[in-house]
């Protein structure tokens, strides 16, 4: 890490600080510390009735087999869609950082799922992915001969969330890499050139760890938003079935807050992510860092 | 000298326009129809405003009726709920439980002294099942409800009379093995039938045979405790529907409407079961693609009794927390709602039905039936229902919850984990948990 | 194989480059090419069999119906207003806090920089209410500062800026500060210029947080003529089973032009070899 500093300035850091944590004092510790509180309690919808429950919210989620499984589920959506996803843009941004004619046009259109929302993307797959009348299933037929049940067995629906999800992020993952890709100076790939190095050698010996700080970012980033963004493709696409293989954490949480109207439980839910999530950031920054090369 | 004029002018129209408006009561209203839907409702709204110059209207579209609901206990939570709020049926229980609301009947005698309303001017099915202990609790508004869609060319190509739809379980079993085509490969190039993982259509099929979905009457009598999701009337229906999957004469197109919707509109599907206030849609559909459509009631278990349906949609709930005035103005625009014009035009214009008596006589009279028969079967189904509580409709607190227990019930069934009793008595055995929770918090 | 490098191509790497990235832009602009197929079909042809992958004609009467059905001129006006305030507080907070990160040593440094991070995982869901509450009490309901100042911090930009200026060369800093360069002026000089390509992705970024937020602007916007773009996408949704797919995909096109052009905008400063000028200097 940077040793270097403005040591002489021992105020300049915190008011550089300030107005970032004034904002967040206010709007986002405060009212999650209200959602702390708020899981303690069983309350009915419009605020009436609410009782003291103390831990028996947290004590109900697991001790549900539904909700562990949820749990377990959900890992293995985030392993996937992060690995899937960041593989998949990594090797996208390469192409898109060639000097090419057109190369503008050519990134749009990798960006534009990122900028539409969830609830129409979702039903954009939809139809897509309809058993019997949607273009997926049409083009497979013509080119396999194979009909795939997408949305309603357990296996393709969980594939098919995937799909969905990595494709909706891809344009976040590509708007870093790219920024990542060209603050790597020319000069370095001239020189491992002249030293006779290979697209492969060069991609795998200069160009992986000069990203690292970008990749070490997008990881994290990549893990918040298919924890806590995902639940929109959901919601739209399969509403959690079928018989639960697409419920997945952030989904259960939608659910109980805005269709069950359960607040206390669905606090207590994001209690419970926000501490798993802390575990998983905080084991990245301690082992991942090691990986991390800053010039 | 043109200078005072104006002045005397600008403070003449100064005091006249505040005057007016001190008069003037302004009401917010807060409601889920989007799409074209949106514009029928301004349209009433704004004819309601120019008809008159006490009540103005403030019309407010929240999103779809689960965001209306959030959007509405936040405001509630802050004392900035409006007057009126469009609320889905399901959501009955919750607000009557709410502790927000007065209800409807109570706006109208009480607060507003309005002896000349007419209160039976409603069709029984529809205010039935918004009535609870006697009393109307909100105005009936969008009101549907299911019936048989399939596609009449297909009927006659595979010997089928198309007058004569399928009315029983059996019959559509043998009626959907006629229709479907099979291609030489195994695959399937047209389903007999289709129907999207929606609660409402168990709901709906309970109720066709006289059952009810809870205990209590379904939950009319006291509170729900307990579900009957795992007795007959449900497990048949679910027993059929993965029959027919399993044979292949079936189609499944997973959660929700839109799959099945596309697989029919499509042509890959010949029969649906789908909401009434598609009618329009479908008919327009049909004809572009050339085939014409056909509507039946929904089909039942020969051995079952004669049940019906259970209205679906929403209905205006007033919230009482507001002062007198507002309180009387609300009444005034819910009363001119229900006026006979103003049903028509929303019937005409939404394809929900109008729920009242005389815009149903006006258009037997105006023989618009005659014109679309479909919206004739729609209406006759209803009409010919059993009045009991099963097709009043059950109350339930947890009613969102339930829905999605009951969809994920068929989908274990579907996918073969589990046979059709088992997986409904895992859903009734949910279903009393949510409803023991619920209640424990009313107590 | 192409190289990596962003060298000069024969015409056969080129139109092999140009092939992949057909294929590629095909498969995952299958979506969007349905969607733009819907919005130019009335609604009864929209699902066929075999199914269509460009329409027959083109009928633009969803765009015009969509158009005004919600108004879209107000809702892309305020969406574009509030998008471009949530845009620049996010940098700006961010880009000061980031730099303090980077280039700062002070007390609980760690603690403070998880603080930030961690407000990425306290779910909108979930404190929705109670911030409505406070934001009410304090007199901001229903008011575009009430709708924009909960926005403005961000952990994103934060974090990447910290990243970013971390990869600067110490020899920069060494030389800034033998020449008597100031904290601030160090930032705005020479850093911020660094950061060309991170600070356009943010942007883009951060300006698509505002525009495509739905949860919030519902519950504090009480008024048709404050809406914001995805409440306007969510009213062409009908509350039934039935809706028109080509309005909706009308709408949700127009909705999406505003945000590509700020893509566009910003792939200007996606120019490579501002960190090698930099060194030199």
């Amino acid at each position: 890490m940077q040793k270097l500093n403005y040591r002489s300035h021992s105020l300049v850091p915190y008011l550089l600080l300030s107005p970032t944590f004034i904002v967040l004092l206010l709007f986002l510790y405060w009212p999650s510390i209200n959602s702390v509180y708020l899981s303690l309690y069983k309350q009915a919808p419009f605020g009436r009735n609410k009782i003291f429950v103390g831990i028996q919210n947290y004590v109900n989620l697991f001790q549900d087999p539904a909700y562990l499984n949820n749990l377990l589920r959900s890992t293995f959506f985030v392993i996937f869609t992060i690995s899937i996803g960041l593989i998949f843009s990594l090797l996208l941004a390469v192409i898109l950082n060639q000097n090419l004619k057109g190369i503008k046009f050519y990134r749009v259109i990798f960006f534009i799922p990122y900028a539409i929302s969830s609830t129409v993307a979702g039903s954009l797959w939809v139809f897509l992915l309809n058993p019997v009348a949607g273009q997926v299933n049409y083009l497979l037929d013509l080119a396999f001969n194979i009909q795939v049940n997408w949305l309603t067995n357990s296996f393709f629906a969980f594939l098919a969330i995937i799909i969905a999800t990595v494709w909706k992020n891809m344009g976040f993952n590509i708007i870093f890499f790219l920024a990542g890709l060209q603050a790597i100076p020319d000069s370095v790939y001239e020189s491992a050139k002249i030293d006779g190095a290979g697209a492969i050698t060069i991609f795998k010996d200069i160009t992986i760890p000069l990203l690292s700080p970008t990749t070490f970012y997008l990881i994290i980033m990549n893990i918040i938003f298919s924890v806590f963004e995902s639940f929109g493709i959901v919601d739209i696409m399969t509403q959690g079935g079928p018989a639960d293989s697409t419920n997945i954490v952030i989904y259960k949480l939608y659910r109980e807050m805005f269709i069950n109207f359960r607040p206390g439980i669905a606090a207590a839910q994001s209690v419970i992510l926000l501490a798993l999530v802390i575990i998983v950031t905080i084991f990245h920054f301690k082992y991942g860092t090691n990986n991390v090369h800053y010039q | 000298m043109k200078k005072t004029v104006l002045l005397v002018l600008v403070s003449l129209c100064f005091i006249v326009s505040f005057s007016a408006a001190a008069e003037e009561v302004t009401i917010d209203f807060w409601h889920a129809m989007g799409g074209h839907n949106l514009e029928v409702v301004n349209t009433l709204v704004e004819e309601f405003n120019n008809s008159q110059d006490q009540v103005e209207v403030k019309a407010q579209y929240t999103g779809s009726y689960n965001d209306t609901l959030t959007k509405t206990q936040s405001a509630v939570q802050t004392g900035t709920a409006p007057n009126i709020i469009q609320i889905y049926e399901i959501g009955t229980q919750m607000m009557l439980d709410s502790g927000i609301i007065m209800p409807i009947e109570d706006l109208g005698k009480e607060v507003a002294g309005d002896n000349s309303f007419d209160w039976d001017k409603f069709l029984v099915p529809v205010s039935n099942y918004y009535t609870i202990d006697g009393k109307l609790n909100s105005m009936p508004f969008n009101s549907s409800t299911p019936i048989l869609y399939y596609d009449r060319d297909a009927f006659e190509e595979a010997g089928l009379d198309p007058n004569r739809p399928p009315q029983t379980f059996a019959e559509l079993k043998e009626y959907a093995r006629k229709l479907t085509i099979k291609n030489d490969d195994g695959t399937v190039e047209r389903y007999g039938f289709t129907l999207g993982i929606v609660g409402w259509f168990v709901e709906q099929m309970v109720a066709n045979q006289d059952a009810t979905l809870v205990n209590n009457d379904n939950g009319r009598s006291a509170r729900a405790t307990a579900s009957n999701l795992n007795e007959e009337a449900a497990v048949r229906f679910v027993k059929l529907w993965k029959e027919m999957v399993d044979e292949g004469i079936m189609l499944n197109p997973g959660r929700g409407w839109d799959g099945a919707n596309q697989a029919f509109a499509s042509g890959r599907a010949a029969m649906l079961i789908e909401s009434t206030s598609s009618v329009a849609g479908f008919t327009e559909n049909a004809k572009v693609a050339g085939f014409e459509l056909g509507t039946g009631f929904l089909p039942r278990p020969a051995s079952a009794n004669r049940g019906g349906v259970i209205i679906g949609g929403a209905s205006l709930w007033t919230i009482a927390d507001h002062p007198e005035e507002e309180l009387k103005a609300t009444w005034e625009f819910l009363k001119w709602l229900s006026e006979e014009e103003q049903q028509v035009y929303w019937f005409e214009n939404t394809g929900y039905f109008p729920v009242t008596k005389a815009a149903v006589e006006r258009e037997m009279n105006n023989k618009f039936f005659a014109k679309n028969p479909n919206y004739l079967t729609a209406f006759l189904q209803l009409l010919l229902s059993k009045k009991a509580v099963s097709t009043q409709g059950a109350l339930i607190g947890t009613f969102p919850e339930v829905r999605q227990i009951v969809e994920k019930a068929v989908e274990k069934t579907l996918e073969g984990n589990m046979t059709p009793q088992a997986a409904m008595d895992e859903a009734a055995e949910r279903v009393n948990k949510s409803l023991k929770e619920y209640n424990q918090l009313y107590k | 194989m192409f190289d990596l490098n962003r060298g000069s191509y024969s015409i056969y790497k080129k139109i092999a480059l140009h092939l992949v990235l057909i294929i590629i832009s095909f498969i995952v602009l299958m979506p969007i090419i349905f969607g733009i197929s819907v919005s130019l079909q009335p609604r009864a042809q929209i699902f066929s069999y075999p199914p269509s992958f460009l329409p027959d004609r083109l009928h633009f009467d969803n765009y015009i119906k969509a158009w005004n059905l919600v108004s879209l001129d107000k809702i892309l006006v305020n969406s574009i207003l509030a998008s471009f305030v949530v845009m620049l507080g996010k940098l700006g907070l961010g880009v000061l806090s980031g730099y303090a990160f980077s280039h700062f040593e002070f007390k609980n440094k760690k603690f403070l920089f998880f603080a930030v991070l961690f407000t990425l995982m306290l779910p909108m869901q979930v404190r929705v209410v109670p911030l409505f509450e406070f934001i009410s009490r304090v007199g901001l309901g229903n008011s575009f500062s009430g709708l924009v100042l909960p926005f403005l911090a961000s952990a994103t930009t934060t974090f990447l800026m910290r990243q970013h200026f971390l990869t600067i060369p110490k020899s920069i800093m060494e030389s800034a500060q033998i020449d008597g360069c100031g904290p601030f002026r160090f930032l705005f000089q020479i850093l911020l210029p660094l950061s060309g390509a991170n600070l356009a992705g943010l942007a883009v970024v951060n300006f698509l947080v505002m525009w495509n937020a739905y949860l919030w602007p519902l519950i504090i916007i009480n008024d048709d003529q404050k809406k914001l773009a995805q409440q306007g996408v969510k009213m062409l949704f009908a509350s039934s089973s039935e809706r028109d797919w080509g309005i909706i995909m009308a709408g949700t096109i127009m909705v999406v032009i505003p945000t590509l052009i700020v893509f566009l905008l910003a792939q200007k400063f996606f120019v490579k070899g501002i960190a090698t000028q930099g060194i030199k200097e």
